[in-house]
């Protein structure tokens, strides 16, 4: 009987419950992940990271650019594997097309980061009130980009008011563009306020990046869809702030050669995200991309011919375009590469082997001549008469580019059409021309007259209804709401 | 009735007496023939007359009524009968003179079913008793007494004794002793049990007879592994398939699945990747499963969840596969899938015994895609320039050169012939009290794409001792070193060398004029040269796993018995990865992944076993375990690596990325009771419970329990089955029963965040957190509910057995990660919604199909049959996309290919419909899609004019519904021939690999495959349905045109083998020669290179082959010695 008694022990002794609760070590969790100053910064390189993740979230992909398309600066390969870029020049865009993908995901998960620091720091038991602020402050400076980028590619997105997930979330409507608006402007003046003056980091914003921002937004504001226009004077009051502080804020237009600006890291970056290439952080629509398949690259993206010819020549049109490329030791002219059209030197690698598709480039999301002219533009269009101030900013970029003074004299109207067109030389195949036509209702008109070496949309192709994306088809499966 | 009386007058005639009888109820009838018999018999009295008379007779055919009257007359004798009674009578034919009346009357009653008595002149006809009368009094009946063994002399007990033509029987006792009472000496007794062969002994006189029981060939009696237990197979209640050794014996396995492949009905197989070494998918009754793991639950020697692979085949002495609910809930929250039970050798009590094999093979892979050559790729890309206005990218004499000189075959590049080589060896013995069994095993395979290879060393030792006659200990340890390099090719096209070999311009050489890797195509795939992604990209597992399991069993009563048993399980494991500059954006790169796993188990069994006298038998089990396992890992890795060639073993030469290290760990702890009770092995019952907590949920949802009932019957075990011949075993049985799946990992009830990096210069990075997974404190298990009903027959004395079960598996609370949208940022949270349900047939009958003198032909075949269903997942969504977020082929899906929706098996294919191309009469109609003829074509599902996600449906699973496993042994002499084929059926497949061979999108811009050649040209082929080289087409590979038919039936295997015979070898050694080929012929209609690969893990993706590893054809040759 004692062994009976021995094994009615061993059962006993087998019963021990405290073997089944869990210690998850290692693991970052719950709240206690923001609950002090090194988590919250943590959480705020997390929100930028998911800007920089190559091919799936972020602006590291040639995804803006695809998207952009429909502008007269950009086009694409009429074969090869092109397809879906094809579709956004071709204005017949599908809402599975992937290459929006990035940008969508990209932002939301952004949002989310941000939302989950602005929501929750006031719960950071250490660190002081200033370093609490500049992290908070970029959390709503990015916030705030993000929605800009939304709306401005989809028109009405939802608006996520919280990082936690709860299943009625599922069913979110869409809100009212201005609704977003006015989301990203109070976004932009908590970050207004909180940012300061110096970048803690070269790839942050600083002050004066915020107040770029927000001047871009309240210009496009004044534009299609909301036509707000006294908004052109609230842009131009905060792109003056920015100019009248550059020495603050160390802005300035670069002046020692066009190119090495999209290397990053000159005195013209307002705000710039840098990558580190090497599989951590990389650029992946400098180089390959950019490049014709003679030169054994992909053909993603290359000016439009018209647009081209068009561009006023001089040292501007010469770092920005490449005409000549070497094959096999010999030199050929872009006419006689296989798409037939010049490419973009902007965004060739300047240093290293070109030929690759990860590059540690940046992204260089507002420079210093975008300042310069959405002052001109804003204050011509605010006022209805060009100023000095306005002149000077835009003879400031047409200097460098080696251009003469812009006609004196000019009505509002005129002159803002001049910076227009200024905007679209200086800032070509930088996806800044899409939205400027969106913004002034100019995508019917600019992509009239194509050159016949260009691909052409179809008659009646291009409504206001192609003015904004479709929303990806994944999510609005998912929510019917959307 | 008529009842006729002769009555004999003076005058020598007699006067009919007839008299109308109503008809009534038998009883009522047999009282009145008495009393018409007596009174007849008191009225005939007076006429009493001499007996001694004589008939002379002759008649032929004559009816017995006109005998009589001839009797009479003759003998003055009178009759007494009924005409009822003459009417069931035989015609009589006589030929008789001066005979005896007695001697006349036997002749003519004979063959009659009448007999008579002679009362006073007076012969009264009766009915012929069919039951012998009981007024015959009972012969003395004699006691016979003796015991029932086995063949090797063990007493069994429960065996049924009857006396053949009665109803008396017995059964024998403990000691399988037994007495019966039998009516004479010529007495015959029928001697039945279970899994035995009947006998008939005629008892002749003996009265102690000692019987032996032949073993039936269907093995009913063979004690069969279960859960927790041994039981007999014939007296099972749920539904096991046993997989004997000689089904695969002198086949080439190398590993447990081709061990099950084909062999086992409801077991289905699947070599998604053909790659020595490489994954397998083994689904019994199907994957209920979404997030948890669809394999089954395999226990080694008592080792529950040990690894498959590290398995030799050589040391498994049995297989069980346990199906059903009744079987595998004992198993508890581990069972939802199925167990696969296997036993390895023991020692021999017989001495030494040595077992070497040595085994060589060669494989290749069993299709290619048919490719362009060089010049007709070099015309169809200029065709392609030429249709969208750009330069072509070859000239007319390129052209001609490579016309002339040919070009590249990237598949020929990168396939090979792959040897291999194997050798096994094991030594068995022992003596009474103790045995061992040692066995060490070493495979070395090459892939049959250039540089794959497996290499596998295991070492088994197992030991077994009595250590007095209560206690008795075992313990089994094994250790097992692997390496695979390169046979897991990664699904995401830049790395796959078979995606790149499809897709690279066969117009570019291999190696430039210096010798080096050509780094890009500049005409067709935008990524890595297909040879250097098979030497310099390389991707290492190496495995080191040891496994021990011991412990004692102590007989503390008669049939009551203690088992306490610890295992513990080691595996770690290192991945290595390493990549070249040409294959990686000119950057090496090379990291380090090291894991440890620590398993550990305690499991204590009481088991009380007994037979009652009168046939209950009872068997009662009670278990406590224990089980945990610890994981971490740690990880390195660098680029930019200073010496390529240094690979993983310098890190430090190079850029440093975020070292990394994790760790989990789980714990369960149950608590199971079983009963089994039978009677006369008859009918038989089966209950379980089992209770099991597991750390993975929180307190409320920690405990589950997982009930199970069973029942029998064993129809031949009863009397009126006992007398025919045909049906030697039939059995119905039905369970029921739950089972469970954890399916999450641990801290799935935890909202966590992860990494992610970001930079804020061009040359550091920092990695900070985003929200990752969302916690659901809700958790709790995924419960399968499993219905079962089966029939096993045995005919022809076992020569030819089936086994039939239909079940329905109902899985509950289904446990699915659930990618939310991305504007919520595409995170993950696990959910317990919906249900999926899995139903079917198993049908497999096994037989001597010839046993006749030196030939034998032994044949297994199997059929299953699986419908698997989801019923729902839950109200908040409507479907649920495959959450996995893998870029299969370069961006060739926009969409997750994978759903799960109501009504559609689980990761039903999402697609678009194709419809060929536009015709130029559908002009108008193209335009409004942006399209011109030639141009692709897809349903326009909701009519808006636009492709887009809203035009997407099913079309098509990847899921087999059937399959097929056929497995056929014939011997002659000493050859020995098997053959086994296998199929699965009922599938679709993606077949990206053409896709992305013809479609010009994702990473090739070129087209390779040789169907292009039959494009729509505008004015030459119009009717193709193959899209015209154009601007505005738009190729969707996620859709029907690229979705086929996956059927197939290969053979699987074919081997023969030649035993030669020892007295040729003087008795000393036995030496048996054996060639085999694998995968020697496939039957399908599927235009990919393997019907059977595919491309991602998981149960919801089966359908899509892109890049994977193909299965090979190998011819294997070697031999087997022993002594």
């Amino acid at each position: 009987m004692q062994k009976i008694y021995l094994i009615v022990a061993l059962f006993v002794l087998g019963g021990c419950s405290k073997q089944l609760t869990e210690d998850p070590r290692g693991l970052v969790a719950g709240n206690a992940a923001i609950s002090n100053m090194a988590g919250l910064e943590s959480a705020l390189t997390g929100a930028y990271g998911s800007l920089m993740v190559p091919w799936e979230s972020g602006f590291t992909t040639v995804s803006q650019i695809a998207m952009t398309m429909g502008a007269d600066d950009l086009t694409t390969h009429p074969g090869s594997n092109k397809e879906e870029f094809r579709e956004f020049d071709l204005f017949k865009v599908s809402s599975l097309n992937s290459r929006m993908t990035p940008i969508w995901l990209g932002c939301y998960k952004t949002i989310q980061s941000t939302t989950n620091i602005i929501n929750n720091y006031q719960a950071v038991q250490d660190g002081s009130e200033a370093n609490i602020h500049a992290i908070v402050g970029e959390a709503y400076f990015l916030r705030g980009l993000c929605y800009y980028w939304l709306t401005r590619c989809w028109g009405e997105v939802p608006i996520i008011p919280t990082a936690e997930y709860t299943p009625d979330l599922l069913q979110i409507k869409k809100s009212p563009v201005a609704d977003i608006y006015k989301q990203i402007e109070q976004d932009l003046a908590a970050a207004e306020q909180w940012v300061a003056d110096k970048k803690r980091d070269p790839g942050r914003p600083n002050k004066g990046s915020v107040k770029a921002l927000l001047a871009d937004v309240y210009l496009t504001e004044a534009g299609w869809p909301l036509k707000n226009a006294a908004k052109y004077a609230q842009a131009a009051a905060k792109a003056k702030e920015v100019i009248d502080n550059k020495a603050v804020y160390k802005f300035d237009l670069y002046q020692d050669g066009f190119l090495k600006i999209f290397a990053g890291g000159t005195v013209e970056d307002v705000f710039t995200l840098f990558t580190r290439g090497q599989w951590s952080t990389y650029n992946s629509f400098y180089g390959l991309s950019t490049m014709p398949e003679n030169e054994g690259g992909w053909s993603d993206f290359f000016p439009e011919l018209k647009f081209f010819n068009n561009f006023p020549a001089g040292s501007r049109k010469d770092a920005t375009f490449s005409t000549e490329f070497t094959v096999n030791g010999n030199t050929i002219p872009w006419q006689n590469v296989t798409t037939r059209h010049p490419y973009y030197k902007k965004f060739r690698i300047q240093s290293g082997d070109p030929a690759t598709y990860m590059s540690n480039n940046p992204v260089i999301m507002i420079r210093y001549a975008h300042v310069l002219l959405i002052y001109a533009e804003a204050q011509a269009r605010a006022t209805g008469t060009p100023d000095a101030d306005a002149y000077a900013a835009v003879n400031e970029v047409r200097h460098r580019a080696g251009l003469a003074d812009l006609q004196a004299g000019l009505s509002g109207a005129d002159f803002a059409a001049a910076v227009v067109t200024e905007r679209a030389w200086e800032f070509a195949g930088e996806w800044n021309r899409w939205f400027d036509l969106v913004r002034l209702e100019m995508v019917e008109s600019a992509n009239a007259g194509k050159d016949p070496g260009d691909l052409q949309p179809l008659p009646g192709a291009i409504t206001h209804e192609h003015y904004h994306m479709p929303i990806p088809g994944n999510d609005a499966l998912i929510n019917p709401n959307l | 009735m008529q009842l006729t009386l002769f009555s004999q007058s003076a005058a020598g005639r007699y006067v009919p007496c007839r008299k109308r009888i109503p008809r009534l109820s038998a009883k009522t009838v047999l009282i009145m023939k008495l009393t018409a018999f007596l009174i007849t018999i008191a009225f005939l009295q007076v006429h009493a007359a001499g007996h001694a008379q004589t008939v002379t007779l002759s008649r032929q055919h004559s009816s017995l009524e006109n005998i009589f009257k001839e009797i009479r007359k003759q003998t003055g004798y009178y009759f007494l009968y009924t005409d009822e009674q003459l009417s069931g009578a035989e015609k009589v034919s006589l030929d008789v003179k001066n005979a005896p009346l007695q001697q006349v009357l036997d002749l003519c009653f004979r063959d009659q079913p009448l007999t008579y008595t002679i009362d006073n002149k007076i012969v009264i006809v009766k009915r012929r008793p069919v039951i012998p009368l009981p007024q015959p009094p009972p012969v003395v009946e004699t006691p016979v007494k003796g015991s029932v063994t086995n063949e090797k002399g063990e007493p069994l007990p429960g065996v049924t004794i009857q006396v053949k033509g009665t109803s008396n029987g017995v059964v024998t006792d403990a000691e399988g002793r037994y007495i019966i009472n039998v009516p004479s000496g010529n007495a015959i007794l029928i001697v039945s049990s279970l899994g035995y062969d009947k006998q008939e002994v005629v008892v002749n006189n003996r009265n102690e007879i000692g019987i032996v029981m032949k073993t039936m060939a269907a093995g009913l009696n063979e004690l069969v592994v279960v859960g927790y237990g041994e039981q007999k197979k014939g007296s099972l209640t749920n539904a096991i398939t046993s997989i004997s050794t000689k089904s695969f014996q002198d086949q080439p396995v190398n590993r447990l699945d081709q061990v099950l492949q084909g062999r086992a009905a409801g077991v289905q197989v699947t070599n998604a990747a053909g790659s020595p070494g490489g994954a397998v998918r083994i689904r019994i009754r199907g994957a209920n499963s979404i997030n948890g793991e669809n394999g089954p639950l395999y226990v080694v020697d008592g080792f529950v969840g040990a690894e498959f692979f590290a398995i030799n085949p050589d040391d498994i002495e049995s297989i069980q596969v346990l199906k059903d609910a009744s079987a595998t809930a004992i198993y508890g929250s581990r069972g939802a899938n199925g167990v696969i039970i296997v036993t390895t050798r023991k020692g021999s009590k017989e001495g030494l015994k040595v077992n070497f094999t040595s085994r060589f093979s060669t494989s290749e892979v069993i299709n290619k895609l048919d490719l362009l050559n060089a010049g007709d790729f070099a015309t169809t890309a200029n065709a392609h320039a030429t249709a969208t206005g750009t330069t072509p990218p070859f000239t007319a004499a390129q052209v001609d050169g490579f016309y002339k000189n040919g070009g590249t075959d990237w598949q020929r590049e990168i396939f090979r012939k792959a040897p291999a080589q194997e050798y096994l060896l094991s030594l068995a013995g022992g003596n009474d009290k103790s045995g061992y069994f040692i066995s060490g095993n070493y495979l070395n395979q090459d892939g049959v794409i250039n540089n794959s290879f497996y290499k596998r060393y295991t070492l088994r030792s197992n030991i077994n001792s009595k250590l007095s006659d209560r206690v008795s200990t075992f313990l089994n340890i094994t250790g097992s070193y692997s390496t695979a390099q390169n046979v897991d090719i990664p699904a995401d096209g830049p790395h796959s060398p078979l995606a790149q070999a499809i897709t690279w311009s066969p117009t570019v050489p291999v190696r430039d004029a210096n010798g080096k890797y050509t780094v890009a195509d500049p005409v067709s795939s935008v990524f890595y040269n297909p040879v250097a992604l098979t030497t310099e990209q390389l991707a290492v597992t190496d495995r080191m796993l040891a496994n021990a399991i011991g412990g004692f069993r102590v007989e503390l009563l008669p049939g009551l018995t203690f088992n306490l048993q610890y295992g513990a399980n080691y595996l770690q494991y290192e991945n290595k990865n390493f990549a070249g500059k040409v294959v990686n954006s000119n950057s090496a790169i090379a990291n380090v992944r090291n894991n440890k796993e620590v398993r550990l188990q305690n499991t204590n069994m009481l088991n009380y076993r007994k037979a009652f006298n009168g046939g209950h038998n009872i068997d009662l089990t009670a278990v406590v375990e224990y089980q945990q396992s610890t994981y971490k890992y740690t990880y390195a890795g660098a680029s930019n690596l200073t010496y390529e060639s240094f690979k993983w073993d310098n890190l430090t030469q190079g850029t440093a990325g975020s070292p990394q290290s994790g760790y989990s760990k789980w714990a369960l702890f149950s608590l199971v009771g079983r009963a089994n009770y039978d009677y006369q092995h008859k009918y038989l019952f089966s209950a379980a419970l089992r209770r099991d907590g597991s750390s993975k949920f929180r307190k409320e949802n920690r405990f589950s329990y997982f009930p199970s009932v069973s029942a029998g019957w064993v129809l031949t075990e009863e009397a009126f089955m006992k007398q025919q011949q045909v049906i030697s075993y039939l059995k119905l049985r039905g369970s029921w029963g739950l089972t469970g799946s954890e399916g999450v990992g641990p801290y799935s009830t935890i909202s966590s965040y992860s990494n992610r990096i970001a930079s804020f210069t061009n040359s550091t990075f920092q990695t900070g957190i985003i929200l990752g997974n969302i916690g659901n404190p809700d958790l709790q298990w995924e419960t399968t509910e499993q219905k079962d009903a089966g029939i096993e027959i045995g005919l022809l004395k076992g020569r030819l057995s089936l086994t039939a079960d239909y079940f329905v598996k109902d899985t509950r609370d289904l446990l699915l990660n659930e990618k939310l949208p991305l504007y919520l940022g595409g995170n993950t949270i696990t959910r317990n919604v919906g249900a999926v349900q899995n139903k079917g047939w198993e049908f497999s009958v096994e037989g001597t199909v010839i046993d006749k003198g030196p030939v034998t032909w032994n044949t297994g075949l199997n059929f299953s049959f699986l419908r698997n269903k989801v019923t729902s997942i839950g109200a908040t969504s409507q479907r649920i996309f495959d959450p996995n977020t893998r870029r299969i082929g370069g961006g060739m899906s926009p969409q997750s290919e994978f759903v799960i929706m109501p009504g559609q098996p689980l990761g039903a294919i999402w697609g678009l419909t194709y419809l060929g191309t536009w015709k130029p009469g559908d002009k108008d109609n193209a335009s409004e899609y942006g399209a011109v003829p030639g141009d692709a074509r897809y349903k326009d599902v909701n009519g808006d004019g636009m492709i887009d996600a809203n035009d997407y449906s099913v079309i098509g699973t990847g899921m087999p519904r059937t399959s097929i496993g056929w497995n056929n042994t014939l011997s002659y002499r000493s050859w020995t021939l098997n053959l086994l084929f296998q199929g699965l059926l009922g599938f679709d497949k993606l077949n990206y690999n053409k896709a992305a061979a013809m479609y010009h999108g994702g990473d090739a811009r070129e087209a390779t495959h040789m169907d292009i050649l039959n494009r729509y040209i505008p004015g030459v082929n119009e009717t193709s349905d193959i899209p015209a080289f154009s601007s505005t087409n738009r190729n969707f590979t996620q859709s029907s045109r690229f979705l086929e038919k996956a059927d197939f039936v290969r053979l699987k295997n074919v081997s023969l083998s030649y035993d030669i015979p020892k007295a040729k070898l003087k008795n000393t050694v036995g030496v048996k020669l054996f060639v085999s080929a694998t995968n020697l012929f496939t039957i399908t209609g599927y235009s990919g290179i393997d019907p059977e690969a595919n491309s991602s893990a998981g149960d919801i993706r089966q359908g899509i082959d892109y890049g994977s590893y193909p299965n090979a054809k190998t011819y294997t040759g070697g031999i087997t010695i022993s002594f």
